[in-house]
C-alpha cells in the first residue's frame, strides 16, 4: 500500500472491491468503495471540499484494500475523505460522544453496576436514540467492575529474559479484563514476563469518524509512551486486531507518526508471539482435552493486518478441539458504526450471514479476536462468544470461562 | 523479524493457487496461502474453459474439447497442457468433486463443450459450467424469456435477444421475450441484487412477475446474479417457484459465478486446516543455490519471513500482478525468474485481432515437474513450483483455455509437492 497518490492511477475499474464491500451490499445509501475511494480522490486532489458526505456510510472494515490486486490503498483515501469532512462540517455530538471510548470506560467504569443496567433500560434506550441517535436496538457492551490494570495490580509478575509489553486497548480494559487477565496467565505458562502499562486509546473509533485530529493526538500519546520500550528492543503485544492495525498501519499511513517503521515492526499479535514459540519449540503444548466445537469469526481487521490467522494452528493443538470456520465474512458491527440509529439496520443486515453460518454449522460457541465482532455475533446470534486466548488459557486448565 | 514454518506455501489465491492448495492439503501438508488481492478468478465467468474451436478450422467451436488438447499436445510443445497432460482427467474429477461437496456443481455437457448464451447474445464455448449456467441447448425451448431487473446496469435484454436471434444455434420458431422485473428501489450493484436474492420474499416478488408469462417448455434466462452464496439454491427456489428451467449467462465482471467459484475453494480450504493470508504481498525470496529458503511476506506494512519446503508460484501474468512490464522489459517480480516469449513486438495493432496479443503468450519456462527452467533447460529453483497464468506458451484469450490451464497445472503443483520438497 502506498501513500502516493499514483495510487489513484494503479485502479483498473475492475470492482472486486464493491463487490466485497459489506456495506456496499445491503444498502445503496453507499456507493461502494472504488466510487468513494480512486474515483472520487480525482476530485478531492482537485479540490478538497469535494467530499461526499454518504462517505459516512463506510464502515472502516477494510475489505476493499484486502480485495484490490493492484495496491490501491481505497480505505486511506476513504478515511482522509471522512477527515476532510469532519474539519469542514464538524462531526455529530453522537460520534465525538461514542468515539471517546477510553473516556467513556472511564466514566462509565466509576458506576458500572449502573451503567450496566441503565443501557438496558428502554426508555432510556429510546430517548437517546431520539435526542443523540444512538440505536436503542444494540446492546452497549457491559463495563466490568474494575479496569483490567487495577485487577493486575495485585499480580507478581514472573522474571524472565522473554519480556514482553502488552498493549490491551480500551476493550480489554474497561470491558473485558478476563482477555489480558487469561493472556497474561498463557504467557507467564510459558515463561514469558509480561509488562503492563496504562496507554492511551488506539484512536480506531476516532478515525472510523473522521475525528482525525483527536486521533492523531491520541497517537502522538502513545508513541510517545511505547517508544521508551522500543528502545529497551521490546515487543508490543496485541490482543486486540483492530488496535493492532491501527498501531501498525494507521500511525505510520495516516498519521505518518512512524517513519522508520520503528513500531509497526514491533507489535504483534499474541497469537503470532506463540507461533513464535511454538516454531522455536518452546510453546507448552500440555493441553487438556476440550471435546468442543467451536465456530471461529475472523475479525475484518485480523484479515486486514495480512499475517493470515495465527490463531487457529495454536488451537489445533488442543486434544480434542474441533474449530470451524464460520466464513461467513463482515459480521456488522464495525465498532461504534452499529450504535448509530442510521446504520442500525444496516450492521444487522451484514450481520445476518453470520446467523446464517452458526445455524448451518450448529456451533453454540464462537471464538473471535475482536471485542466489538464478539458484541455483534452475541447480539444477532445469541451465541456465546470469546477470546480465543481464554480457551487457550482454560486448556492449560486453571482459567476463567468463557464469558 | 517474526518466522513461520509450513510445509507449503502457495503464493496467490487465484484459480490455480487454490486449486494447488487443496491437492497439497489432501495429502495432509500444512498449506499457507498468502495472496495480496482476491485473485482473478472472482474477476471471471465462473465457467471453466479447456479448450473453444478446432485447430483445424478456428472459427467452428470443437465439440470434444479433450480431445482436441491431444491434438494440442502432440502439436504444440510450448503449451503449458503438455507438461501436465498426464493429469487432465483426474484433475477435472478433483475440483468437480469439491465442488459438488460445497453445493456448487460443475459439469460438463456430456463431455463436450457447452454454447452458453453470454449477455451480448453471443454463444461461448466452455467446458466446465456451475448448474446455474448450464444451458444445455437452446435449439429446444420454444419460449425464452429474459430477464432484467430495473434496478440493475449493464444488461440490456433487447440487444442480447437480438444478437441471439441471428444466432444458427437458435431455433427460427422461438419466441424471445424480454422481461424487466423489479424487487428494490434505486440502482443495485451486482453485489446488492444477488444479496436481495437469497431472501425468499423477494424470490417470491421475481416469481409472482415472470410467472404469467412462463409456458410449459419455456426457459428464463437472467444476468449472473441469482446469489451471493457458493450454492446455486436461488436459481433452482427460482426454477421450482415457476416450474421451468432458469439459468444465468455470462457477463463483464462483478459477475457472481465466479465470486462463487472463489467462495466454493476457499470454504473448502478453511474446513481442509490450510491457513489464508490474505492482505499480504510476498516482496521477495531468499535463494540459496537452487532451492528457496524463504520468502518476504509483508502484510500492512510489517515484514516476515516465511518459510516452507516447497513453494508455488500462482501470482498469475499481467492482469494479477504475477507480471510486470516496462518499456523494454517483462519480469517476474518475486523470484525474477525469466520470463520466456518477450518478442519484439508485444502486442497486435488491433484490440480484437483474431489471433490475439503475443503477450498473452508470456510466461515462465517450466519442465514437466512445473519447475521453473532456463533457456538450457536447467531447472532454476527445485522447490518452487509454477502454475496457472505465469507459466508461458498459452494464448487463452483465444483458445478459451485459461481457467483450464489453471485447474490442471494447479492440481498437478499441489500433487507434486512431496516429490519435489525432497
Amino acid at each position: 500500500m502506498s501513500t502516493d497518490s499514483p495510487a489513484v492511477d494503479n485502479c483498473l475499474k475492475c470492482s472486486v472491491c464493491v463487490s466485497y464491500c459489506p456495506v456496499a451490499k445491503v444498502t445503496n445509501k453507499y456507493s461502494g468503495p472504488k466510487q468513494h475511494g480512486p474515483d472520487l480522490e480525482r476530485f478531492r486532489l482537485e479540490n478538497a471540499k469535494t467530499v461526499d458526505p454518504s462517505v459516512a456510510y463506510c464502515s472502516n472494515c477494510k475489505n476493499c484494500d484486502v480485495a484490490c490486486p493492484s495496491g490501491v490503498n481505497a480505505s486511506s483515501m476513504i478515511t482522509r475523505a471522512k477527515g476532510a469532512l469532519v474539519a469542514r462540517h464538524g462531526a455529530p455530538l453522537r460520534d465525538r460522544l461514542l468515539s471517546r471510548v477510553e473516556l467513556l470506560g472511564k466514566v462509565c467504569g466509576l458506576v458500572p453496576g449502573l451503567f450496566n443496567k441503565a443501557g438496558k433500560i428502554k426508555a432510556f434506550r429510546t430517548a437517546a436514540e431520539r435526542l443523540f441517535g444512538i440505536s436503542r436496538g444494540m446492546p452497549f457492551p457491559l463495563y466490568a467492575k474494575r479496569t483490567f490494570q487495577r485487577l493486575y495490580k495485585g499480580h507478581k509478575p514472573i522474571n524472565s529474559k522473554r519480556r514482553v509489553v502488552y498493549y490491551p486497548g480500551c476493550y480489554v480494559t474497561y470491558n473485558a479484563p478476563e482477555v489480558g487477565l487469561a493472556l497474561i496467565e498463557v504467557l507467564e505458562k510459558n515463561g514469558v514476563e509480561v509488562i503492563v502499562d496504562q496507554f492511551a486509546c488506539c484512536g480506531l473509533p476516532m478515525i472510523a469518524n473522521g475525528l482525525l485530529k483527536e486521533a492523531k493526538q491520541k497517537a502522538r500519546q502513545n508513541m510517545q509512551k511505547l517508544q521508551a520500550y522500543l528502545d529497551r528492543d521490546l515487543q508490543i503485544v496485541t490482543s486486540c486486531p483492530s488496535c493492532n492495525l491501527t498501531l501498525r498501519h494507521e500511525y505510520h499511513e495516516l498519521f505518518t507518526l512512524d517513519p522508520e517503521s520503528a513500531l509497526r515492526d514491533r507489535v504483534m499479535d499474541v497469537f503470532e508471539y506463540l507461533q513464535m514459540l511454538a516454531e522455536q519449540g518452546e510453546l507448552d503444548t500440555e493441553f487438556s482435552k476440550m471435546p468442543l466445537k467451536i465456530g471461529y469469526h475472523q475479525p475484518c481487521h485480523l484479515q486486514a493486518g495480512g499475517f493470515g490467522v495465527p490463531s487457529i494452528p495454536i488451537l489445533r493443538l488442543i486434544p480434542g478441539l474441533e474449530v470451524i470456520d464460520l466464513d461467513s465474512g463482515c459480521c456488522g458491527g464495525s465498532g461504534t458504526y452499529a450504535f448509530k440509529q442510521e446504520k442500525y439496520a444496516i450492521s444487522q443486515e451484514i450481520g445476518a450471514e453470520i446467523i446464517h453460518a452458526v445455524q448451518e454449522l450448529q456451533v453454540n460457541q464462537v471464538l473471535t479476536e475482536c471485542g466489538m465482532c464478539k458484541l455483534q455475533i452475541e447480539h444477532v446470534t445469541g451465541t456465546g462468544v470469546c477470546h480465543p486466548i481464554q480457551l487457550v488459557c482454560q486448556a492449560y486448565v486453571s482459567a476463567p470461562d468463557c464469558d | 523479524m517474526i518466522e513461520r514454518k509450513f510445509d507449503v506455501i502457495v503464493i496467490g489465491a487465484g484459480l490455480s493457487g487454490l486449486m494447488a492448495a487443496a491437492k497439497a492439503a489432501e495429502q495432509g501438508n500444512r498449506v499457507m496461502v498468502v495472496a495480496k488481492g482476491m485473485g482473478t478468478v472472482g474477476l471471471s465467468s465462473g465457467c471453466v474453459d479447456f479448450w473453444g474451436f478446432e485447430l483445424e478450422q478456428p472459427r467452428k467451436v470443437c465439440s470434444y474439447p479433450l480431445q482436441e488438447l491431444e491434438k494440442v499436445i502432440s502439436t504444440n510443445p510450448g503449451h503449458p497442457f503438455v507438461r501436465v497432460r498426464d493429469v487432465i482427467s483426474e484433475s477435472i474429477e478433483f475440483f468437480r468433486e469439491i465442488c459438488e461437496e460445497e453445493g456448487n456443481p460443475y459439469t460438463s455437457n456430456s463431455g463436450g463443450n457447452w454454447l452458453l448464451p453470454t449477455a451480448m447474445g453471443t454463444l461461448r464455448p466452455t467446458f466446465l459450467a456451475p448448474a446455474s449456467m448450464a444451458v444445455p441447448s437452446l435449439s429446444e425451448p420454444d419460449k425464452i424469456l429474459v430477464a432484467n431487473f430495473k434496478e440493475l446496469k449493464d444488461f440490456y435484454p433487447r440487444m442480447m435477444i437480438n444478437n441471439l436471434r441471428g444466432n444458427g444455434e437458435v431455433k427460427v420458431s422461438s419466441e424471445f421475450t424480454a422481461v424487466t422485473l423489479s424487487v428494490s428501489e434505486g440502482e443495485l450493484t451486482t453485489n446488492a441484487l444477488a444479496h436481495l436474492l437469497e431472501q425468499q420474499q423477494i424470490r417470491n416478488r421475481v416469481v409472482e412477475q415472470l410467472k404469467p408469462q412462463v409456458s410449459q417448455g419455456s426457459i428464463v434466462l437472467f444476468p449472473p446474479v441469482l446469489g451471493e452464496r457458493r450454492n446455486t439454491k436461488v436459481a433452482w427456489d427460482l426454477a421450482a417457484g415457476m416450474g421451468c428451467r432458469v439459468y444465468e449467462v455470462a457477463n463483464i465482471p462483478p459477475a457472481l459465478p465466479g465470486q462463487r467459484l472463489q467462495k466454493t475453494l476457499l470454504h473448502h480450504l478453511k474446513a481442509q486446516g490450510v491457513e489464508i493470508a490474505m492482505n499480504a504481498e510476498v516482496t521477495g525470496a531468499h535463494v540459496f543455490g537452487n532451492r528457496c529458503k524463504n520468502i518476504t511476506v509483508v502484510g500492512t506494512g510489517q515484514a516476515r519471513r516465511f518459510s516452507a519446503e516447497v513453494y508455488v508460484l500462482a501470482t498469475g501474468s499481467f492482469l494479477g500482478g504475477g507480471l510486470e512490464a516496462e518499456p523494454g522489459r517483462i519480469g517476474e517480480k518475486i523470484f525474477q525468474l525469466p520470463v520466456q516469449g518477450t518478442l519484439e513486438t508485444w502486442s497486435s495493432k488491433e484490440f480484437l485481432n483474431r489471433e490475439g496479443h503475443p503477450f498473452s503468450r508470456f510466461g515462465i519456462a517450466v519442465n514437466d515437474f512445473l519447475q521453473p527452467v532456463g533457456e538450457d533447460k536447467r531447472v532454476l529453483i527445485e522447490n518452487l513450483l509454477v502454475t496457472g497464468a505465469n507459466i508461458a506458451g498459452c494464448n487463452y484469450p483465444i483458445e478459451k483455455c485459461g481457467n483450464g490451464v489453471a485447474l490442471v497445472t494447479g492440481y498437478k503443483a499441489g500433487k507434486l509437492v512431496k516429490e519435489v520438497g525432497q
